[in-house]
């Protein structure tokens, strides 16, 4: 049986199935994940091999052809694009399609401030957000309640790739309000509006790691204490260094909330993702990062990117996305981590599982969260008068 | 999303890449969205502009931009960089959509910068890295 080829012969999307099904996905053996992962993404590398002329002269060096791709450890010499490619001047060699073929640009800025720019046709932005839909309900089952969300509203950073990943989560609650605003947090604010909704709502929390520390240190020194509901999220994406490098321990994040916000910490969960892929992975009750069931991870040895480590084994993380149409989904991260050996779940899902340690040491120190960070620090340091300090800055 | 006259040069920029011994170089970014273009010029004694060469970051609209104000700006006079009005620009870039009418002011900006190039060398900016 081959998969993408029967689900082909009825018209239908085999990637769309994929994620339809992916509660089910998440309970197949580990082996049989694999197998349907190779076909979606030899279907996908097929197609990137036909369309884009660029893409097809690296495969041709590396002397790799569809054909050659027939089993999951095949799957290894699908030649990957290093992630800086994507700030590149030449970029549109990247492309699989026509420039007007793309509906939407998507950024993300590091600290030299050259962004790394991902173009997606509409088929792309489909497989996208289903996907990211899909997992935000595969993991967080939101269908109610209300979001605060420590991000800005995306018409003020409309191809902010984290904001409009976040922001995708609007649309399952009931009613959300944006913290940030004109590149300004208050704190004072967002406890305010925590305690409005109180007995209303079950309240969450969506926003980058740094913005969600900022509302604790500041709860922390004014001595504030809110318990959140039962079922409340802290949903964090965008990492966990902050732009003076300094990292925010997570255990310590975790034991903040439960402090001050009053929640359950297996319900602080963090994500993990890039602009330049279409997939998020997202933690379990466990804390575990799961991947999609149709994304692959490979990690690969930091001395020879070729080479692949085995589960446990730190390395370079590259990621194989069989939803990208517009562009190769097959991306050499500047992100350090490992997958984890047991590929079965306490939470019951089946899969790859990522822990992310670091950036390479190196490469640029940035993405959207320190980008966003770095503005909210000079903005609300422009408004101080003279020396100054707002009560909110300095937690 | 983009006209036919931005996707054109995007896909096929002109005159992009660097000069070897630049008598300019000319940097015009957004500090907040990162586009960023850096011009490498070439001028007679007599202000006109004989080479030039560019490297564009950023959305397609303002990668496209940088090649086609490239072609219009060799051989001109750096003088006559000043004469470009919006319209012109406008004019230029096709129609555009509303989140890419920023083009039109990156665009001016270019010609504005170019027309009185200051820098002969890179000027190398700090930023960080991973540890």
């Amino acid at each position: 049986m081959n998969l993408v080829k029967d689900i082909k012969s009825f018209g239908f999307s085999p990637v769309s199935s994929m994620i339809s099904s992916s509660s089910e996905l998440f309970k197949l053996p580990y082996e049989e994940i694999c197998k349907i992962k190779t076909e979606i993404i030899k279907e996908n590398f097929s197609y990137h091999f036909e369309k884009n002329e660029f893409y097809r002269d690296v495969c041709k060096q590396k002397d790799v052809t569809p054909d050659d791709i027939n089993s999951f450890e095949d799957l290894i010499k699908i030649p990957l694009i290093p992630v800086r490619t994507f700030k590149e001047a030449n970029s549109h060699h990247l492309l699989s399609c026509k420039l007007s073929e793309i509906e939407f640009e998507m950024r993300s800025t590091g600290t030299s401030g050259i962004p790394s720019v991902s173009r997606r046709d509409s088929k792309t932005i489909d497989y996208a957000t289903e996907g990211i839909v899909k997992m935000y309900r595969e993991f967080f089952k939101i269908s109610k309640g209300v979001g605060m969300f420590l991000f800005p509203p995306t018409e003020e950073m409309p191809e902010m790739g984290m904001i409009k990943v976040l922001n995708i989560t609007a649309g399952l609650f009931d009613g959300t309000r944006n913290m940030v605003k004109k590149v300004s947090f208050n704190p004072q604010e967002a406890v305010e509006v925590l305690q409005s909704w109180e007995g209303k709502h079950v309240r969450n929390i969506v926003g980058p790691p740094f913005l969600i520390y900022k509302l604790l240190s500041y709860m922390i020194d004014n001595d504030i204490k809110i318990k959140l509901d039962k079922k409340s999220l802290i949903i964090t994406l965008g990492g966990w260094k902050k732009f003076t490098g300094k990292e925010i321990p997570r255990n310590e994040f975790n034991a903040l909330c439960a402090e001050y916000l009053g929640m359950n910490p297996n319900n602080v969960r963090d994500m993990y993702g890039l602009v330049e892929a279409n997939m998020l992975a997202i933690e379990c009750e466990q804390q575990e990062k799961h991947l999609p069931p149709w994304v692959h991870i490979s990690v690969r040895n930091p001395r020879n990117v070729l080479e692949e480590v085995n589960p446990g084994e730190r390395g370079v993380v590259a990621i194989y996305d069989p939803t990208s149409l517009s562009y190769p989904g097959y991306i050499l991260t500047e992100d350090v981590g490992y997958i984890k050996t047991d590929m079965n779940c306490e939470c019951g899902r089946v899969g790859q599982k990522l822990t992310y340690i670091s950036r390479i040491p190196g490469v640029e120190v940035g993405c959207c969260a320190i980008n966003l960070e770095k503005y909210i620090e000079e903005n609300e340091s422009k408004r101080c008068p003279d020396d100054a300090t707002p009560e909110w800055i300095g937690v | 999303m983009y006209n036919e006259i931005i996707s054109e040069h995007f896909m096929n920029p002109r005159n992009i890449g660097e000069l070897e011994s630049p008598d300019y170089i000319v940097e015009v970014s957004n500090p907040i969205c990162g586009d960023t273009v850096h011009v490498f010029l070439n001028v007679s004694p007599n202000k006109t502009i004989t080479a030039l060469k560019y490297l564009a970051y950023g959305c397609s609209g303002s990668i496209a931009t940088a090649s086609i104000l490239s072609e219009k700006m060799i051989n001109q006079g750096l003088h006559a960089l000043k004469a470009f009005s919006r319209k012109d620009i406008e004019t230029l870039l096709g129609e555009l959509e509303p989140s890419q009418l920023h083009c039109i002011d990156f665009g001016l900006e270019v010609l504005k910068k170019c027309a009185e190039p200051e820098l002969h060398i890179y000027e190398k900016k700090e930023f960080l890295v991973e540890d």
